[in-house]
C-alpha cells in the first residue's frame, strides 16, 4: 500500500468481513456479514466489484469453487484476505485512531 | 421439493450484461440465495429481491469493469461487428429489392425481419470474438435506431409501437441470443 493511500470505506468494511471469514468466503457471504453487521443494504455487484478493486490491488486473491445444483450449475469463487490485505487495514485503521484520537467529546457539539 | 430458479428473463439480462471474471460468481450467488429466499419467504418476495439486486447489481459491476481499461478493445470488436452488421443489411436490401418487387406493405413486413436476423447474427458474431463486445453493440444499435427514428427515414406512416419494437427488441437480441445459445454448449461441457 502506497504511503497516504487509504483503504475506501466499502473497501475497508470488505476487508474485515473477509478476515472474520477464516478460509475464504463468497461475495454473498460477505454481503450476509455487512447487512447483519452494519445494517447496510449494499447489492452482490458493488461488492463484486470492490472485491475485483481490492483483487487488482493485491490485498485478495481468490479461486474457483465447485459448481453445485443450488447454484444452477454455476461455480462459486472464494475471497481471501493476504498479507498485503492485511497490512493495508493495519495502516487504514491505525491512521483513522490517530486522526479521531482526542475528538469523541467534540463530537457531541459537531 | 419442486426446485425453484429465480425468473429466467433476468437470469438471461444478468448474464448478458455482467462483464466476464465474476459473471457466473454473482449469478450464482443470487439463485442460491433466491431458493433460500423462496423457502424462507415466499416466491413473490423472493423474486423481488432478486430483480432489485439484479438491477443494482449491474451499474458498479459494469463501472468496475469500464475502469479496468478492457472496454476499449470491446469498443474496437462493437465498431467492427457493427460495420459487418450494416454490410449485411445493404445486402439483406438489395437482395429482396430484387427478389420482390418494391412495395410498401412488404417492406413493413420484412424490415423487423432481417434487423431482427441481423441483430441476433451480430450479437453472436460479436460474443464470439469478445463476450463484453455485445454491451457496446447494443448500446450503438440503439443510438443508431433512435437516430434513424428521429431523422423520420421510414418514409411509411407506422405506429409508435413499430418503431419502439426496433428500438428495445434490437439492443436486446443483440445481448440475449449469444446468451440462449451460450448455456446449451456449457450444459454439454458440464454433463
Amino acid at each position: 500500500m502506497k504511503r497516504g493511500e487509504l483503504l475506501g470505506s466499502l473497501e475497508h468494511i470488505i476487508l474485515l468481513a473477509l478476515v472474520r471469514q477464516d478460509g475464504g468466503a463468497h461475495g454473498m457471504i460477505v454481503r450476509r456479514e455487512i447487512e447483519e453487521r452494519t445494517g447496510r443494504n449494499i447489492s452482490i455487484g458493488a461488492v463484486y466489484a470492490t472485491l475485483a478493486r481490492l483483487e487488482a490491488k493485491g490485498y485478495v486473491s481468490s479461486f474457483a469453487g465447485e459448481p453445485t445444483p443450488q447454484r444452477g450449475g454455476r461455480a462459486t469463487r472464494l475471497f481471501r484476505v493476504e498479507a498485503a490485505g492485511k497490512r493495508a487495514l493495519q495502516i487504514s485503521e491505525q491512521t483513522i485512531r490517530s486522526m479521531s484520537a482526542g475528538l469523541k467529546d467534540r463530537w457531541g457539539t459537531i | 421439493m419442486r426446485p425453484c430458479s429465480p425468473p429466467t428473463f433476468l437470469c438471461l439480462l444478468l448474464e448478458s450484461v455482467l462483464p466476464d471474471p465474476y459473471r457466473e460468481a454473482i449469478i450464482g450467488d443470487l439463485i442460491e440465495q433466491y431458493t433460500l429466499r423462496v423457502e424462507s419467504t415466499s416466491r413473490f418476495s423472493a423474486s423481488c429481491w432478486f430483480l432489485s439486486q439484479a438491477c443494482r447489481s449491474v451499474p458498479p459491476m459494469v463501472w468496475c469493469w469500464l475502469r479496468s481499461g478492457n472496454c476499449f478493445i470491446n469498443i474496437s470488436v462493437a465498431v467492427g461487428v457493427f460495420i459487418f452488421m450494416a454490410t449485411l443489411k445493404f445486402a439483406a436490401d438489395l437482395t429482396i429489392s430484387k427478389l420482390v418487387s418494391p412495395d410498401q406493405t412488404t417492406d413493413v413486413i420484412l424490415a423487423p425481419i432481417v434487423f431482427l436476423t441481423i441483430t441476433a447474427i451480430g450479437g453472436c458474431v460479436a460474443a464470439r470474438i469478445r463476450r463484453g463486445a455485445t454491451l457496446f453493440l447494443a448500446l450503438m444499435v440503439t443510438i443508431t435506431v433512435a437516430t434513424l427514428i428521429e431523422l423520420k427515414v421510414c418514409s411509411v406512416p407506422v405506429p409508435w409501437w413499430y418503431q419502439f419494437g426496433f428500438l428495445t427488441i434490437g439492443p436486446l437480441a443483440v445481448m440475449i441470443t449469444p446468451t440462449l445459445f451460450g448455456p446449451l454448449k456449457q450444459q454439454g461441457s458440464v454433463t
